[in-house]
């Protein structure tokens, strides 16, 4: 029973997760209603943990889109692209991803975590380096594990420590990439990425960065992070999701670079993958085109995400250091995040629990996203729910 | 740097002495002294976020970069002294 016997340590931490009433992570949303209401345990819930930032999940045009291309295309591809062949429209959607970047090459790929895989583990070999800001998500950290390369870690968002390593690093610096997210998905902080880029150019390495919580949010555009602060011609790769802003599932990366279109021959992640149903790709190259012409929607976004903050914090919550559509309330420590996570799911509002080791400062938090799609009303609820709980233990 | 094996590994014990205090770990108490075979998590049970922590403070303290894919065999104190040391010399 040896091989087994670690699973102790995952029954552990499940019964730890149900201190206090429901595991978050079993939560079934029996029914969905629209893009920010299900139904959970047969009460109306305001779902203010999807990371659904523009609320195309159920958009007219993106769901007969979709509709349209399983009628056309079938339910799936049935394999990988390099063995199966592609799909027009997987082309089609790379070469509108580069356009919208502004990139002249893009590729994509099935899921968000595979799209860092493929890319790090073609990109980077043993004996690269990689400088990797503390706080990236976990799947630029596998991407770079399973490369082989040499990962240094400098504090999260600190140009300091960054520029250090930078120093110590000496002419290698030039073999180096800089990774880093455009909006981190904990606490919605941004990077300071006008002086990443300034740095990077200074010591000649290379720039990834990660915008899957920021395409759609940030930039007059939409693109990210990159865009608002005005470095997106500078940043040598471009990865993210069709999973939260697009309203869908895959991932892509867009880049300057020619060696994107070479990825595709050495990415086993890319190579040995199916590749993205018609209807995911359909419903994702409908869904950019909207948030390309309907900036209305990252107004209404922001005016959401402005308000639930302004409001939290009005009330005595200690949220994330910046304002953006990810606010994280700290709760301290697990003994009153779980309680109060299960609380709130009580009142009608699903939200995301974060603990440590998964939150990023060894705190506890309540994560909410916020989606264009909220009404005024849920807001107001999602509001009403917190303050109603900010004296509990 | 010319730092002997032992200094390193008293700096790393006296160093996690602090950050197990500074972290509220009721294990230091429990487990008694740090020792060279002391391991982060099983001994103080440090969860992924804090071995990092841990890892980074070390780094400023030594004045090293310490390479997260090169770590899967550093579970005591004393293998960690070893890739400390390893990093000096380089």
């Amino acid at each position: 029973m040896a091989l087994l016997d670690k699973f102790e340590t995952a029954a552990a931490i499940r019964d730890q997760l149900s201190y206090g009433g429901q595991d978050p992570t079993t939560v079934e949303i029996e029914r969905i209603i629209s893009p920010t209401e299900g139904l959970v345990k047969g009460r109306h819930t305001i779902l203010a943990g999807t990371n659904n930032y523009l609320g195309l999940t159920f958009d007219p045009d993106c769901v007969e889109t979709g509709k349209k291309a399983i009628g056309e295309q079938g339910t799936g591809t049935t394999g990988s692209r390099m063995a199966n062949g592609s799909f027009a429209a997987h082309r089609v959607l790379e070469r509108d991803l580069a356009d919208f970047y502004q990139m002249p090459y893009g590729m994509v790929f099935s899921t968000g975590y595979a799209a860092n895989l493929g890319v790090l583990t073609a990109l980077l070999k043993p004996d690269d380096m990689v400088l990797l800001d503390s706080d990236a998500h976990a799947s630029l950290y596998d991407g770079c594990q399973m490369s082989g390369a040499r990962v240094f870690r400098f504090r999260h968002n600190s140009l300091e420590s960054l520029e250090k390593r930078l120093q110590r690093l000496a002419e290698k610096a030039q073999d180096c990439l800089i990774i880093t997210e455009g909006m981190y998905s904990v606490l919605g902080d941004t990077a300071p990425l006008a002086e990443i880029v300034e740095l990077k150019n200074r010591y000649g390495a290379l720039l990834l960065v990660d915008e899957a919580h920021s395409l759609g949010v940030y930039g007059e555009r939409g693109s990210g992070v990159a865009e608002l602060q005005g470095v997106l011609n500078d940043v040598d790769f471009v990865v993210g999701t069709f999973s939260k802003s697009l309203g869908a599932m895959g991932g892509f990366c867009v880049s300057p670079h020619p060696e994107l279109d070479l990825i595709r021959y050495v990415s086993r992640p890319f190579i040995f993958t199916a590749s993205s149903s018609p209807s995911i790709v359909a419903s994702t190259t409908e869904a950019l085109r909207q948030l390309i012409a309907r900036p209305e929607l990252r107004e209404t976004l922001w005016r959401n995400a402005n308000r639930l903050y302004e409001a939290l914090t009005s009330h005595g919550f200690h949220l994330g250091p910046e304002v953006s559509p990810v606010v994280a309330v700290r709760l301290g420590d697990k003994e009153r995040a779980i309680p109060f996570w299960n609380h709130l799911l009580e009142a009608g509002v699903y939200t995301n629990l974060m603990i440590p080791p998964a939150s990023p400062d060894g705190f506890s938090y309540i994560r909410c996203s916020v989606s264009a799609a909220h009404s005024v009303e849920q807001i107001e609820s999602i509001i009403e729910a917190f303050a109603g709980l900010k004296n509990t233990n | 740097m010319n730092i002997g094996f032992e200094e390193i590994e008293n700096r790393i014990k006296a160093q996690l002495a602090s950050y197990l205090e500074s972290s509220g770990h009721p294990e230091l108490e429990a487990h008694g002294e740090i020792t060279g075979s002391s391991n982060l998590v099983s001994d103080f049970t440090l969860d992924s976020f804090q071995v990092m922590e841990f890892l980074m403070a070390l780094e400023e303290s030594f004045d090293i970069m310490i390479d997260v894919n090169n770590l899967s065999n550093a579970h005591t104190v004393n293998d960690l002294a070893k890739v400390v040391q390893g990093l000096l010399n380089e």
